[in-house]
């Protein structure tokens, strides 16, 4: 009942579904709509002349292209982005990153056009964040209640900034 | 090592209990997290994999004592224990039958579930009977502010939440509900269901995840899009859904029993009937028999026997949980003729 998922992008569900029989045997080929086009497919014309072997041949040539070690690898892990594409799993949290722009335009395949999170965050990093913010603007009076000479008050702002730092460090 | 002995019990989504319990026999909710600061574990040396799992138990350790939870590591378990464990919805077949340092940790009504090392460093589950995705959210999500108190989440505040692959970034999400559709199936109307559902953005599954048959007519429903709504916006296009396939069933059901109910009624019987007496029986016809008797329950036809036991006969009959009681591996005619015996003796028509 599920349904099939493309062989190229492992991604987005198959739309395209290629038949042919080799030695009395049924081969089939599934791909989404985006991925057969981008591999120049014309989908209602010729591609169900072209084999199997051909289709997967123009698939290889076009990877050749940008020959593997030239291609930017991510500096966590190493990986090249064509190796994620063929194993479908990233390597480390900074591909995200080395691989921004190719990860934003299948993120759209995916998830429906988002390439941004509308969820939780980390209750951690949002206290951390928050402490950010509260340093900054600590400082900001600081300066200015010294600027005034009130002591009295800058010390107690000093005193605050440092437990903040404190925490910061050990959190 | 010895997993806990509970294959002849079951577990908390299995007890026929819940908002709408008749038609949805659980709700599941999944969160992906990985560690900052360390490679995935497609990328991941036995360095690497150590380093995780050190750091995942001691944040286990706390909520050990949270909600009770217990660690198993996989490798310690055998295979049968392994399977058991796949059969009551705690780990994937993958986790199961993967290589590495590994395991799972739950608790004992069996309703909140860790897997250290999956695809990702931590698959978080809880499972509840019936219809109630708000209180699994609830728990689901208390749990993930504990772990992330002792650990360092790999997150981005663009994409949120980082997982191995792209399909789970963002919320890392996954939310699904099992449905008991035997009505949609008999008449054929279920795809039809199913194309709708799909349209919005939800996949359809079988009863043990991706690619397997809607066995016993269970399918799953859960979302796709991890990215780009919040938790809360995710649950709620799930829960949009789910009313319409419900009244669908409940119609279908409605309109056999008006038209057709002798046809029904002796459906239901024989199943019944096949239960209390077969001598040799395989899982799949077991399956469609429950499937039948689940449906007579419901219906009224029957009430020789409760929803909670339909519910647990069906995981409690899976080959994991044959060998488990008999306490050996056994050949696949072997564990027909187990199967038959342990169904009579649970609904007590042993001799
Ligand atoms: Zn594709
Ligand atoms: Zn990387």
């Amino acid at each position: 009942m599920s349904a099939m998922v493309c062989e190229i992008c492992r991604e987005s569900i198959a739309t395209v579904h290629l038949t042919e029989i080799v030695n009395n045997t049924k081969k089939e080929i599934h791909l989404c709509e985006g991925c057969a086009q981008e591999k120049g497919v014309a989908i209602h014309s010729h591609v169900k002349n072209l084999s199997i072997p051909e289709f997967f041949g123009q698939l290889v040539e076009s990877r050749d292209g940008a020959s593997e070690s030239a291609a930017p690898r991510c500096s966590g892990c190493g990986i090249t982005y064509q190796s994620f594409r063929n194993s479908g799993k990233l390597g480390c949290p900074e591909c995200y990153v080395a691989f921004q722009v190719e990860m934003e335009h299948l993120f759209e395949k995916i998830h429906a056009g988002a390439i941004r999170h509308r969820g939780k965050v980390p209750s951690r990093l949002d206290r951390s964040l928050r402490r950010k913010q509260e340093l900054e603007e600590l400082r900001t009076e600081l300066m200015s209640a010294v600027e005034h000479e009130e002591y009295e008050h800058a010390a107690e702002l000093r005193d605050r900034i440092h437990d903040l730092e404190l925490e910061e460090q050990c959190s | 090592m010895q997993l806990n002995d509970f294959s002849n019990k079951a577990g908390e989504w299995m007890s026929g209990t819940g908002p709408e319990s008749d038609l949805v026999i659980s709700s599941r909710i999944r969160l992906a997290r990985n560690l900052a600061g360390e490679s995935f574990l497609s990328r991941a040396d036995s360095n690497v994999r150590a380093r995780v799992t050190t750091q995942i138990h001691e944040a286990l350790e706390g909520l050990e004592t949270e909600i009770g939870s217990r660690y198993s590591d996989l490798d310690e378990l055998g295979g049968i224990d392994r399977h058991v464990l796949v059969e009551r919805h705690l780990i994937s077949r993958e986790h199961a039958f993967g290589q590495g340092d590994r395991g799972v940790a739950y608790n004992a009504n069996e309703d909140v579930a860790i897997m250290v090392n999956e695809e990702d460093h931590l698959r978080l589950q809880v499972l509840r009977s019936g219809l109630q995705l708000d209180a699994t959210w609830e728990t689901m999500n208390r749990v993930d502010n504990f772990l992330e108190e002792a650990l360092d989440y790999a997150y981005d505040p663009k994409y949120g939440y980082l997982t191995v692959c792209p399909t789970n970034v963002g919320t890392g999400l996954r939310a699904s509900i099992m449905l008991h559709l035997p009505a949609l199936v008999m008449t054929r109307q279920v795809d039809k269901v199913f194309q709708a559902v799909t349209k919005i953005g939800l996949a359809v599954r079988g009863l043990y995840g991706e690619g397997t048959q809607a066995l016993g007519d269970f399918y799953q429903i859960s979302n796709q899009i991890t990215l780009g709504k919040s938790e809360a916006d995710i649950l709620e296009t799930i829960r949009s859904v789910i009313p319409q396939v419900m009244d669908y069933e409940r119609t279908v059901r409605r309109t056999l029993l008006d038209t057709k109910r002798t046809v029904l009624e002796d459906k239901v019987w024989r199943a019944y009937g096949t239960l209390c007496t077969a001598r040799i029986i395989s899982s799949k016809e077991t399956m469609e028999a429950l499937s039948l008797v689940r449906l007579g329950i419901n219906l009224e036809v029957l009430s020789e026997i409760d929803l909670r036991t339909v519910n647990e006969l069906f995981v409690l009959t899976q080959p994991g949980h044959l060998q488990k009681m008999e306490g050996v591996e056994l050949e696949s005619i072997d564990r027909d003729i187990a199967r038959a015996r342990f169904i009579r003796s649970y609904l007590e028509f042993a001799e």
